[in-house]
């Protein structure tokens, strides 16, 4: 792909159609990862009163820290030495945030796929400048996470990979996110 | 939003009843409560000056100096209340910041 360019209140690039098919699967596979339920709920009714208070003190699915190692990043702990002040805080705020999340993967990939596999150019406004962002670092943190980028020295590892590495094809997309996320910022 | 973790819930030693709101001196400290933002190998840094920015509105110049803060362990974005601070770390969360919230020593 060509770096963002504006023009006026439209910032465009041209995607091939493979950077657009790519660019959907990562995208679905977000929206996936966003629509997975937490830990469900005991399904059977309670025997008897004590068991029904057990499952009423059980962590409600957006309360609980997610077992997804992707998730976990995108829903970090906002109170980390706080452990009941960290779930009350997801109890309160992470379905409204995981929603938002999801509504942004699911107009970007609506804009993604209008480009008719590339061959219009892929236009978004100023207005959705910022939803853009916000996915595309959802999608390099997914990333990162599959990489095992934890820190600045797996980082400069994960860039100097030698092509017959396994991981090699993840972390040229990594580096073509961080491209478009970066050419994204300055045409702002 | 108001979160009253310490206190929901809670019944004293002596039966009494649980208070359902925030102690009153926290609650009449003017600013208590911080937002941190932490440095992690991902976000870029064009992208964490950019949030910066658009989120607190702050001059570009303070953006980016909070942002080379950050690159060095933590930097602190925001004080204020508990409830205004949550907004801000659900705010950083929605960017894909790494945002905790903390009281201040003071």
């Amino acid at each position: 792909m060509r770096k963002f360019r504006r023009r006026g209140r439209v910032i465009s690039t041209r995607l091939s159609a493979y950077e657009v098919t790519l660019l959907a699967s990562l995208l679905t596979e977000l929206i996936d990862a966003l629509s997975q339920e937490g830990p469900s709920r005991p399904g059977p009714q309670p025997a008897d009163a004590f068991e029904e208070l057990a499952q009423e003190l059980e962590p409600s699915a957006e309360e609980a820290v997610p077992e997804d190692p992707v998730l976990q990043r995108l829903f970090p702990s906002a109170y980390p030495d706080d452990p009941v002040a960290a779930a009350e805080f997801r109890r309160f705020t992470q379905r409204d945030l995981r929603t938002k999340k999801l509504d942004e993967a699911r107009l970007v990939l609506d804009q993604v796929l209008q480009t008719a596999g590339g061959a219009h150019d892929l236009r978004i406004t100023l207005n959705d400048a910022d939803v853009w962002l916000r996915t595309l670092t959802s999608l390099r943190l997914a990333v990162a996470v599959r990489l095992g980028i934890r820190d600045a020295a797996a980082a400069d590892a994960v860039s100097g990979l030698d092509e017959s590495d396994p991981r090699a094809f993840l972390a040229s997309v990594y580096d073509w996110l961080g491209f478009a996320e970066e050419t994204l910022v300055l045409a702002l | 939003m108001v979160l009253v973790p310490e206190t929901s819930g809670t019944v004293t030693p002596a039966g009494g009843t649980a208070v359902e709101e925030r102690p009153l001196d926290e609650a009449l400290t003017q600013t208590p409560w911080i937002t941190i933002v932490w440095d992690d190998p991902v976000n870029l840094m064009s992208y964490v000056t950019h949030v910066f920015e658009t989120y607190f509105g702050y001059p570009k110049a303070k953006a980016h100096k909070l942002m080379m803060l950050h690159t060095g362990g933590k930097a602190v974005v925001s004080s204020g209340t508990r409830e205004e601070m949550e907004r801000d770390v659900t705010a950083m969360h929605e960017y894909g910041l790494w945002a905790t919230l903390d009281k201040t020593d003071a």
